[in-house]
């Protein structure tokens, strides 16, 4: 967000005790990095553990859970935790896809931009402002016409993702263009591309890292809503949002087929967000 | 160039640029409209007569600038699968999702303002919850929020419809409890989003001095919110707003399949199932008019304050 430029003169910098905001918290980074990674795993890694077959049919449609089947069965009467443990893991591997494409992307665009400050660089900078006028999901959908879901979901994310990084770090590489450790480097005689990646590059890793969580977060809604608008994998395969659009209407009778993958999108999505905001607030930079 | 010939142009250019990325988008696709009308299983020769009659065989470039005058002379060209004017499908979906839209904005900007204010101004115990809500509401996927509402609201407590079958024919207004859901739905998130931005904006601004001196001289905070906080932050909010709006056109999508709304986002998540570029360009057009005329909406002021104090 561009800061707000008014008419009252100067403006002081913000002092870290104002705002709980910009507290350095490290070991909530270390505690949220733990949280998402075992998140992650168990999305990807979940079928392995799953007793059942996801797909077989194993009950009445809608039963309310019993032993052996601890939280019930879904639209259809399949084992609702054997689709939720098999669900993530296509939504989560294209997400991951769609987030480190265009995290890298956005990155590497924006080291450019931020060092060369030319005629070209910010014509690129101005496109992607351009991307940003278009609603992001309305990109996807577009995507999706031509290609198929995942790809059409990093096509979004890149889309909707890549400038917003780009701005990012081409302000940051453009702030540490003068800065001492860079001048440093440059008069030991380093070259330009070197002292991005070996000393800008790490300076920001906080910066990377904050921001990539973002994408990710943002790759994972698109990939919900494209799955729950049925661009996902196709039927009888089990992902987590096509569950929440085949079994909301028996939400009365087996609640846990609904709850159930909405609470593991929610714990993907928000343990995520909130590493991606503690590694922010760290470097002092939300 | 003065300012709104300035701006003018923008919108103009903004406008061709996103009609080109629709058009290119929908282009590419891999089988055309004749394979959508032959049904998929038209002879070779059939499906020439099918290109030919649909201008399909036309340069690229030709076929753009027809479409485009088409828009722009009110005759955007009829579905491929039910062979009728898209301004009529357009037209009848549209209340639903304006409804929709105007009805979630305005829940959404109060409460907008609320989290926001919370999070960065608010009193000290109430900042680290009201930030987790922030980046927790901004963070969930919005099938999650409706799954959670319907849980909530309609399972739990029986207070709204689940899945809303509005009648046929009558207008979405009429039925405001089955609105409920899918509009929260929509504002919810909305609400989040635009607290996670506008809290950086706010911490700004109530660091300056100005608003440091109106709390020593003992201001109510409701005055220095309104009189010298809002005024800074409008040009962002405002800017905010207009992405918002545009993008709840699409937005509606999901709320309006899960609760089962014929809008405008449903007609375009079926006519891309389907295929029927026409619409599919049409109603993504008709999005990204939305988005850029509420962007130079939201320039304006500020243009005009700049030009006014140079």
């Amino acid at each position: 967000m561009k800061r707000v430029n008014g008419s009252a003169g100067p403006v002081p910098p913000v002092r870290a005790e104002q705002d709980v905001v910009t507290e350095r918290r490290p070991r909530a980074v270390l505690v949220l990095g733990a949280v998402s990674g075992t998140v992650l795993v168990l999305a990807l890694g979940g079928e392995a553990v799953a007793g059942h077959d996801a797909v077989a049919i194993v009950a009445p449609p809608w039963s309310r859970p019993a032993p052996g089947l601890p939280l019930g069965a879904d639209a259809l009467g399949r084992d609702v935790l054997a689709r939720v443990l098999a669900g993530g893991r296509d939504l989560t591997l294209t997400s991951l896809a769609a987030a480190l494409t265009a995290s890298a992307l956005g990155v590497a665009g924006g080291l450019w931009v931020g060092w060369s400050r030319g005629r070209l660089g910010r014509a690129a900078a101005g496109a992607a402002d351009l991307l940003l006028a278009l609603p992001l999901l309305l990109l996807a959908l577009l995507a999706v016409v031509a290609l198929p879901g995942p790809a059409a979901v990093v096509a979004g994310t890149v889309l909707g993702g890549t400038p917003l990084t780009l701005r990012v770090v081409a302000d940051a590489t453009a702030a540490a263009r003068h800065a001492g450790y860079v001048e440093a480097a440059l008069s030991r005689g380093e070259r330009g591309g070197a002292v991005l990646l070996r000393e800008v590059l790490p300076a920001h890793a906080g910066l990377v890292g904050a921001d990539l969580g973002q994408r990710l977060v943002l790759a994972v809604q698109l990939a919900a809503a494209l799955n729950v608008l049925g661009f996902g994998p196709a039927p009888p395969a089990p992902d987590w949002a096509a569950m929440l659009r085949e079994n909301l209407q028996g939400l009365g009778l087996n609640a846990a087929a609904t709850i159930a993958p909405a609470a593991a999108l929610a714990i993907l999505a928000g343990s995520v967000a909130a590493l991606s905001h503690s590694l922010a607030t760290r470097d002092g930079l939300s | 160039m003065p300012w709104p010939a300035r701006a003018l142009a923008r919108t103009v250019l903004l406008m061709a640029a996103a009609s080109v990325v629709i058009f290119l988008c929908t282009a590419a696709l891999p089988g055309d409209a004749a394979d959508v009308l032959g049904g998929g299983r038209a002879a070779p020769g059939e499906l020439a007569r099918l290109r030919a009659e649909q201008g399909l065989d036309r340069p690229l470039h030709a076929r753009y600038l027809d479409w485009v005058t088409g828009v722009l002379t009110g005759d955007p060209g009829v579905s491929l699968i039910t062979g009728r004017p898209i301004g009529e499908l357009v037209a009848q979906r549209a209340g639903v999702t304006i409804t929709l839209a105007v009805a979630a904005l305005a829940v959404s900007v109060p409460v907008t303002a609320a989290l926001a204010w919370a999070a960065a101004r608010g009193p000290r115990w109430l900042r680290h919850p009201a930030n987790a809500a922030v980046v927790a509401g901004a963070a969930l996927p919005q099938a999650v929020v409706a799954a959670a509402l319907v849980a909530w609201l309609s399972a739990a407590w029986g207070l709204f419809p689940p899945v809303s079958m509005l009648p046929a024919g009558e207008p979405a207004w009429s039925r405001p409890d089955l609105l409920v859901l899918p509009v929260l739905t929509l504002a919810l998130p909305i609400a989040a989003y635009g607290a996670a931005l506008l809290r950086g904006a706010i911490a700004d601004v109530v660091a300056r001095p100005y608003v440091r001196d109106a709390e020593l001289r003992g201001l109510p905070p409701a005055t220095i919110a309104l009189r010298y906080v809002l005024p800074m932050i409008a040009a962002p909010a405002t800017r905010l707003f207009a992405v918002t709006l545009g993008g709840l056109v699409a937005g509606t999508a999901v709320a309006e399949t899960l609760f089962g709304l014929a809008g405008l986002g449903e007609l375009l998540v079926t006519a891309i199932s389907t295929r029927d570029v026409p619409v599919v360009q049409s109603v993504a057009l008709l999005a990204a008019a939305v988005v850029v005329a509420g962007l130079a909406a939201a320039d304006a002021p500020r243009r005009r304050r700049e030009t006014a104090r140079p």
